[in-house]
């Protein structure tokens, strides 16, 4: 075992410079996505030099002190018929950066033409995103190899799926639009289930608890919903959506807690497919693995449901609302979120236990 | 009986059925969490910089998820280690990526949200989105290097080079289902009014909203990726006998 360990440290130090390899793709994937201007229609330009023009410090009704500056633009245009042409623009920003933000040498920025003028209407953010996205892949390529390839497809035949449910136009009517995205997470479950655990039994034992577990979930949320008649929860601050905040609502959960429901049930299963035990030990043997993710998996969706409510909390308490009024207004929904989500996954505990016990039990039979 | 406080109710009672003790433990983890997310917004809004009431505040949020979610104290110490390394890095990530993405802030689709409101509010936006991603990946961490310290401590000194490299396939695996319908779950109300009003796909590509939602999945992907080598190393380095000690990497 000493000597095992030996092994595994001097390689480790032998090999450490291989974790250079998603830095270097950054800084590559970075550099190169700084010459694809032409490949737009939008004209874009490369800022050259920044001078500030005016500083002013605006105090609002509620004290709150910030910076207002101006700055004057030197830039040249990078693409369109017009490549070349020097440009002076102007760009507005506030310290605090709400709705602006500064510009600096070597950005790029879109345009718009009225005449001969050109106005800036958003930053080009595609080069950070291709590189970050490209860093990621390596990283991961790093530490599972090959199964990296596996795992991209299922999420791009998830993706391809939800796109083609996108296009779809029934968004107009409701109970349809509910309805079709209660047939896409079907989707999505049974697509994952079979990347994951491959095409056995074993698959309709977790594709099945994964869709009860969640049905079960978001029904008894809104049963709850329905019960203390929506009580300070404020369907309406749902972002993005113009009709039906509701129904839009409880398509996020169903397809947010998915994945986390469909890993927790997957871990329960196999293991459970390995023992060679009676029906009961299996299901109390899944319990206590269920038992030991359920809490960590519901940190995991709370956190992310959370923390995404941080700038406009911030902007709420700035503007002289109360904690408890910030916190039912901003954060409400992130909690039902996380709540409802939560339901799902400590529900696929005895469920998948369960069906899991009964059907390894009726598959030892068959044999 | 308000909305939320009935539905905390109902999970207090499944997770205690389920999960007995544990599931209490659990509940009250979740709890602890539900303050001290809400004390991280008030201490920002009240002037102390996000960026330190991140790192404050995520430090707590990692004791209390892999302390009160574990019942063994040899997992939860080499988990906590690992993680405090593991944001720290996650840290510096999230700096460049929010920097350099400029997406702090509202975007155009988020006008209605504003309506009303003064935006000059002293506080800066950009150290508020380095806290969400900060903040947004130690969920996945915590889980992370709960599940691979488990793992590796089980496997004990058996552990083969391709028994440890199935545990990592398979946490990452199991992790980035999890986080990416979690994300995908928010995008879908963003995709559809994308749909609606026929954005094209140099548009999406370039837009605040989308371009911040998509790279904060990634910081938690970055995140995991991290959590799985660092833990294994720091649980290997806890099971070296003390007298080879000094063979430091």
């Amino acid at each position: 075992m000493i000597s095992s360990n030996k092994i595994m440290l001097g390689k480790f130090s032998r090999r450490w410079w291989r974790w250079g390899w998603p830095i270097l793709t950054f800084i590559v994937v970075f550099a190169g996505l700084q010459f694809d201007a032409r490949w737009y229609r939008q004209p874009i330009a490369r800022v050259q030099t920044v001078q500030t023009t005016r500083v002013s410090h605006p105090v609002d009704n509620f004290e709150n002190r910030d910076r207002i500056v101006t700055q004057k633009v030197h830039a040249v245009l990078l693409n369109t018929q017009h490549r070349g042409r020097q440009l002076t623009l102007h760009n507005t920003y506030s310290a605090s950066g709400a709705e602006d933000a500064p510009l600096a040498k070597g950005q790029q920025v879109f345009l718009a033409r009225s005449g001969r003028h050109y106005t800036i209407t958003n930053i080009k953010r595609d080069a950070i995103l291709g590189a970050l996205i490209s860093a990621t892949l390596v990283l991961l390529g790093l530490i599972v190899g090959r199964h990296l390839w596996l795992t991209l497809a299922s999420i791009t035949a998830n993706a391809l799926l939800f796109i083609l449910a996108l296009h779809v136009e029934i968004a107009s009517h409701q109970v349809l639009a509910f309805l079709l995205f209660s047939a896409v997470a079907v989707g999505f479950t049974v697509i994952t289930t079979l990347f994951v655990v491959g095409a056995k039994p074993l698959a309709a034992v977790v594709a099945g608890a994964t869709m009860l577990a969640t049905a079960l979930g978001v029904s008894l949320g809104y049963g709850i919903f329905v019960w203390t008649n929506y009580q300070d929860l404020h369907l309406e601050t749902v972002k993005y959506v113009t009709q039906a905040p509701q129904l839009l609502f409880f398509v996020q959960i169903i397809i947010g807690s998915l994945g986390a429901v469909l890993d927790e049930s997957s871990d329960i299963a196999v293991a459970i497919f390995q023992l060679n035990s009676g029906a009961k030990a299996r299901f109390q043997a899944g319990m206590a693995i269920g038992r030991n993710v359920m809490g960590p998996l519901i940190a995991v969706l709370f956190m992310i449901f959370i923390a995404e409510t941080f700038a406009e909390g911030v902007l709420w308490l700035r503007n002289g609302n109360a904690i408890s009024q910030t916190v039912v207004w901003v954060m409400g929904l992130g909690f039902a979120q996380s709540l409802i989500s939560a339901f799902g996954i400590v529900l696929t505990v005895p469920l998948t236990s369960g069906l899991a016990a009964l059907a390894a039990r009726w598959q030892g039979r068959q044999r | 009986m308000s909305t939320i406080t009935g539905l905390a109710l109902a999970l207090l009672i499944l997770m205690v059925l389920v999960g007995g003790k544990q599931g209490l433990s659990n509940f009250l983890a979740l709890g602890v969490n539900t303050l001290l997310m809400i004390s991280a917004v008030v201490l920002m809004a009240g002037g102390f910089s996000p960026v330190i009431v991140a790192v404050v505040i995520g430090l707590l949020v990692l004791a209390t998820t892999i302390f009160l979610s574990t019942t063994r104290l040899d997992v939860a110490g080499p988990a906590f280690v690992a993680s405090l390394l593991v944001m720290t890095g996650v840290l510096a990530v999230v700096m460049v990526g929010v920097h350099f993405s400029a997406t702090a802030g509202f975007g155009p689709e988020d006008s209605e949200t504003l309506e009303g409101f003064s935006v000059y509010i002293g506080v800066s936006f950009e150290q508020i989105l380095i806290a969400t991603g900060l903040l947004g990946t130690l969920g996945a961490i915590a889980e992370a290097a709960s599940a691979v310290a488990a793992g590796v401590i089980e496997l004990g000194g058996e552990a083969t080079e391709a028994g440890l490299h199935e545990i990592q396939t398979t946490i990452i695996g199991t992790a980035l289902n999890t986080l990416f319908f979690g994300f995908f779950g928010g995008f879908s109300a963003l995709f559809i009014w994308f749909t609606q009003l026929k954005y094209s796909f140099a548009t999406i590509v370039n837009n605040q909203i989308f371009v911040g939602e998509l790279i904060q999945v990634l910081f938690s992907v970055i995140a995991v990726a991290l959590t799985v080598p660092v833990t294994l190393w720091v649980v290997r380095r806890r099971q070296q006998p003390p007298a080879h000690q000094h063979l430091k990497p």
